[in-house]
C-alpha cells in the first residue's frame, strides 16, 4: 500500500515543484517596466577633467574572437588614451545566441546591474526603449548635440540618421549595419552562358539566371537567407518592402506580414525551391555551401565579404556583388541589418562617459577600422572618398559599391511593439518557413502567423 | 553435449547465440558428430565476426567526428573546406592563430579550476546525501529522497534566473566560484547522490555494526569504514563529474561576462554570425580534448568502471 501512494506523492511532488520553478521565472522574465519620459529633462554635466569615470560596454562583437573582438579591443584602447578618466570594461553578451543579445542586457536589468552602454539589434529598439529603460539620447545630451555627432567632416548618411529613433526620440546612435547584397559566384555564371558584368535585377530575371546555372552548370541556383526562422527578419522585411508592403502598419498598431505583398514575396521564394533552383539550407549550410562555390547566387549582407572572398580564393572562382533584386518595376527597398548603441546607466557622470564612448565609436577613425577589417557600411560615406580615411581600402574592394548605393534609398529594420518582439518574429519566419520549404500555402501560413501574433501586441 | 558444441562453437559466447546453437546440435537426428562439430563452429564464427563488424562500424562511426576535427584542425587555412579526408599538406596554421586571438593556458586553467572545484565539491556534498539516504533510518526519509529526485526533474533552464539572482546578491557574478558554488546542487549533483545511495544500500550492515560497537560516531564510520571501502566508486564518479563540468558551457556562459572565461566559451567565439573560422574551431576544439585524453589515458580503467558501474547499478 505504501508504494501507490510514495509514487503518487513523487509525482505530485514532482509537478508541484516544476510548477512553482517556472512560475518564478515566469515572473522573473518580465522586465523592469520603465518610463522613458521620466529621464531626466536638462542635459547632463560635462565630466571635470579629473572626474575618473568606470563604466561597463556590452557588446555581442565581442564574442566574436576572429573577427570584430580584436578591431573593437584595439578602438577601446585608443579612446582609453584619448579620455584617461574613463575607463571602460568591455564585456560580451551572456550566452550569445545568434541573433538575441538583448535577453543579456534583460537578464542584467533584473538584477539591477544592465550595462552602462550596449549593443543593440536594431528589432530590438522598441523593447530597450519601453522595457529596458534605454536612456533618450536627445533627451541627456541634447537634440543638437546628437545632431552634431551626425554631421562633422564626413557626415552620416541621411537614411542612417533616424534608424535609433522611436517616438521622436533618439534611444540607440546607429552603429554598424549591412544592407543586402547579392552575392554572385561569376565563374558559375560564365559556365551557365551568363553574363556577370550584367547581374540580374529583378526576381524573375534571378529565377532565369538560377535555372540556367542548375541546368548548364549542375550547381544550386540561388539562395535567399531571408527565408528561415534561424535567419530573423531584417532581410526578409526588405522583399517584403520592395514587393510594396510592410511587415506592421505606420501606426504601429497592426501586423501587415499576411497582406498580399508579404505573401507575394513569400511566393517567390517558395516558387525557387519548389523549381529545385534553391536550396533547403541553413544559414549555416548555405554560407558554407556558397563558399565552396556550389551555390550560384545568394542574398546575404555584406559583413559576409571576408568569408565569401576567402572561399573564392581557395576555391578557385570569382567573387562579385550586385545590388538587391526587385519585383517587376517596383524599385528594390533594402533595409538595414546590425545595431545601435544605447545608454542604460542611470547615473549623470556614466552617461556622460558613455556618450564620449558612443561618439568615438561613430567616429572616422572608427569607421575606418570596422569597414576596413570587418566588412561593415561606413556610415560616415564620405570616408570612402578621403584619401586619409576608407579611399585607399575602397578603391582595392570594389564589392563595397552595390552595399554604398543601397544606403541611399534604405529603409529602417522595424522593431515588433511589446514585450513579444521577438515571438512575433518567430512566428512570421516559422510562417515564411514553412511556406517556401515544407509546401504549406503560403497565404494560409501568413494570415494564421498574423492572427496568433496579433495577441502579442500590446493592448491599448 | 551442449557443452561439447559451445566449447567446438566458442564457448566465451554468451547468451542466447550459444544456446541456440546448443539447441539445433541437440534438435539433429542423423550425421553424427562431426558433421554437427562443422557446421556450429561455422555458423558461431559468423555470428561473431557480424558482431564485430557491426561493433566495427559503431566504433568507426564513434571516432570519426573526433578524427575529422583533428584532420580539420591541421589543414592549410584555405584547405578547410575540402572534403579530402586526409589533409594534406598539413600545416599548423590554425593552432597559432588560436594561440594568437585565445589566451589559452589562462582558458585551460579556469576551465580546470571550475571542474575540479565542482567535482570536488559534488563528491562531498553527495557523500554525506548518500550517507543519510543510503545507511540511516530516519523520519521523513523517503519524502526527502522524492524531493531529491522531483529536484533532478527541474531543468536548469528553470533555475537559471533565479539561481543568477542570487549569485547577483552574493556578489559572485563574473568569478570562477560563481560557476562552481550552483553546481553543487546541479542535476549532475543529484544524479550522482541517487548514485552513490545505492553503492551505500549494498554496504555491508556488519562492518557499519561493528564499527558502532567499537564505539565510532557516524561521522567516524563515514570517514575512516565507508569511504575507504568505496574509494574506487568514488574515483569513478569523480572522473564522471569532472567530464560533466569540463563540457559545461551553458551556465560558465551566464555568469562568466569576460573575455578570459573558459575553454568552450573561447570556442564558441569562433562562430559567428559573420562566418565560422572551422580551421579555429577545431583546433581549439582539438587544444579542449586533450586534457580529458590525458585525464582518459591515465585512469582508464577507472573511467570505464564509471560507466560500466553507473549501468549496473
Amino acid at each position: 500500500m505504501a508504494r501507490p501512494r510514495l509514487a503518487r506523492a513523487a509525482v505530485g511532488i514532482a509537478l508541484l515543484s516544476t510548477l512553482v520553478a517556472a512560475c518564478a521565472t515566469g515572473g522573473s522574465t518580465s522586465p523592469t517596466s520603465a518610463d522613458a519620459s521620466s529621464a531626466a529633462a536638462a542635459t547632463i554635466p560635462e565630466l571635470k577633467p579629473d572626474q575618473k569615470v568606470t563604466i561597463t560596454f556590452e557588446s555581442y562583437n565581442l564574442s566574436n574572437t576572429g573577427t570584430w573582438k580584436p578591431v573593437i579591443e584595439g578602438l577601446l584602447a585608443d579612446f582609453a588614451k584619448q579620455h584617461p578618466n574613463i575607463t571602460v570594461k568591455a564585456q560580451p553578451p551572456q550566452n550569445a545566441t545568434a541573433g538575441d543579445f538583448t535577453s543579456s542586457i534583460k537578464t542584467q536589468a533584473l538584477a539591477g546591474n544592465p550595462p552602462d552602454v550596449a549593443q543593440i539589434t536594431f528589432n530590438a529598439l522598441d523593447f530597450a526603449a519601453t522595457a529596458l529603460a534605454a536612456k533618450p539620447i536627445d533627451t541627456l545630451v541634447g537634440k543638437d548635440a546628437v545632431t552634431a555627432n551626425f554631421a562633422g567632416a564626413h557626415p552620416f548618411a541621411a537614411a542612417a540618421t533616424t534608424l535609433g529613433d522611436l517616438n521622436g526620440h533618439t534611444y540607440t546612435m546607429p552603429y554598424v549595419f549591412s544592407t543586402p547584397v547579392l552575392w554572385i559566384n561569376s565563374t558559375l555564371f560564365r559556365a551557365a552562358g551568363l553574363d556577370p558584368a550584367n547581374p540580374p535585377k529583378t526576381w524573375d530575371e534571378v529565377k532565369t539566371a538560377a535555372t540556367a546555372i542548375k541546368q548548364k552548370a549542375g550547381k544550386d541556383g540561388v539562395y535567399i537567407d531571408c527565408t528561415t526562422k534561424g535567419s530573423g527578419d531584417w532581410c526578409f522585411q526588405s522583399l517584403v518592402r520592395s514587393n510594396g508592403g510592410q511587415v506592421i502598419s505606420t501606426d504601429r498598431k497592426k501586423l501587415t506580414f499576411a497582406d498580399e505583398p508579404a505573401v507575394g514575396a513569400v511566393s517567390m521564394a517558395a516558387d525557387l525551391y519548389k523549381a529545385g533552383l534553391s536550396p533547403n539550407f541553413s544559414q549555416a549550410q548555405a554560407l558554407d555551401a556558397f563558399s565552396k562555390g556550389n551555390i550560384g547566387m545568394i542574398l546575404e549582407t555584406s559583413a559576409l565579404q571576408g568569408l565569401f572572398i576567402g572561399g573564392a580564393q581557395s576555391g578557385g572562382w570569382e567573387l562579385t556583388a550586385a545590388t538587391e533584386p526587385g519585383f517587376g518595376a517596383k524599385p528594390p527597398v533594402p533595409t538595414n541589418s546590425g545595431s545601435g548603441l544605447s545608454i542604460f546607466s542611470n547615473d549623470p557622470a556614466k552617461q556622460r562617459a558613455g556618450w564620449e564612448l558612443i561618439k568615438y565609436l561613430t567616429g572616422d577613425h572608427a569607421y575606418t577600422e570596422i569597414s576596413s577589417k570587418i566588412g561593415y557600411l561606413p556610415l560616415r560615406t564620405g570616408l570612402v572618398d578621403d584619401p586619409a580615411f576608407l579611399k585607399p581600402w575602397a578603391d582595392q574592394h570594389p564589392l563595397i559599391k552595390p552595399n554604398l548605393d543601397q544606403l541611399t534609398r534604405l529603409q529602417p529594420w522595424v522593431s515588433f511593439p511589446g514585450n513579444g518582439y521577438q515571438q512575433i518574429t518567430d512566428l512570421m519566419m516559422s510562417a515564411a518557413e514553412g511556406a517556401i520549404y515544407q509546401g504549406k500555402d503560403p497565404r494560409t501560413a501568413m494570415a494564421d502567423a498574423q492572427k496568433q501574433a496579433t495577441d502579442l501586441l500590446p493592448k491599448a | 553435449m551442449s557443452t561439447i558444441s559451445a566449447e567446438a562453437g566458442g564457448a566465451r559466447q554468451p547468451g542466447g547465440d550459444t544456446g541456440a546453437a546448443s539447441a539445433a546440435s541437440g534438435g539433429a537426428t542423423e550425421g553424427g558428430p562431426v558433421v554437427r562439430a562443422a557446421s556450429t563452429p561455422g555458423r558461431a564464427w559468423a555470428a561473431t565476426a557480424g558482431r564485430h563488424a557491426v561493433m566495427v562500424v559503431l566504433s568507426l562511426a564513434s571516432v570519426f567526428p573526433i578524427y575529422w576535427m583533428y584532420a580539420g584542425s591541421v589543414r592549410r587555412p584555405a584547405d578547410i573546406l575540402s572534403q579530402n579526408p586526409l589533409p594534406w599538406p598539413l600545416s599548423l596554421r590554425n593552432y597559432s592563430h588560436v594561440l594568437d586571438t585565445l589566451d589559452v593556458p589562462v582558458l585551460l586553467f579556469n576551465t580546470l579550476v571550475i571542474a575540479a572545484g565542482s567535482t570536488v565539491g559534488q563528491l562531498l556534498v553527495c557523500l554525506l546525501a548518500a550517507y543519510a539516504f543510503g545507511v540511516w533510518d530516519f523520519r521523513g526519509k523517503n519524502i526527502l529522497f522524492l524531493l531529491f529526485v522531483a529536484a533532478w526533474l527541474v531543468p536548469l533552464q528553470v533555475t537559471m534566473i533565479s539561481n543568477y539572482l542570487v549569485l547577483n546578491k552574493l556578489g559572485l557574478l563574473n568569478t570562477l566560484a560563481g560557476v562552481v558554488v550552483p553546481s553543487l546542487c546541479s542535476t549532475a549533483a543529484i544524479l550522482a547522490v541517487l548514485m552513490l545511495r545505492q553503492h551505500m544500500q549494498a554496504f555491508p550492515r556488519e562492518l557499519l555494526d561493528a564499527a558502532r560497537i567499537d564505539g565510532r560516531g557516524s561521522w567516524t564510520t563515514l570517514w575512516t569504514v565507508v569511504v575507504p571501502n568505496i574509494r574506487p566508486v568514488l574515483a569513478s564518479l569523480g572522473i564522471l563529474l569532472f567530464i560533466t563540468a569540463w563540457n559545461e558551457y551553458f551556465w560558465p556562459a551566464l555568469v562568466l561576462q569576460r573575455a578570459n572565461s573558459v575553454i568552450q566559451l573561447g570556442i564558441r567565439g569562433y562562430l559567428t554570425q559573420e562566418g565560422s573560422d572551422w580551421g579555429a574551431i577545431m583546433a581549439a576544439s582539438g587544444l579542449a580534448c586533450l586534457p580529458i585524453f590525458a585525464l582518459y589515458v591515465v585512469l582508464q580503467r577507472q573511467v570505464i568502471d564509471a560507466f560500466v558501474r553507473s549501468g549496473l547499478r
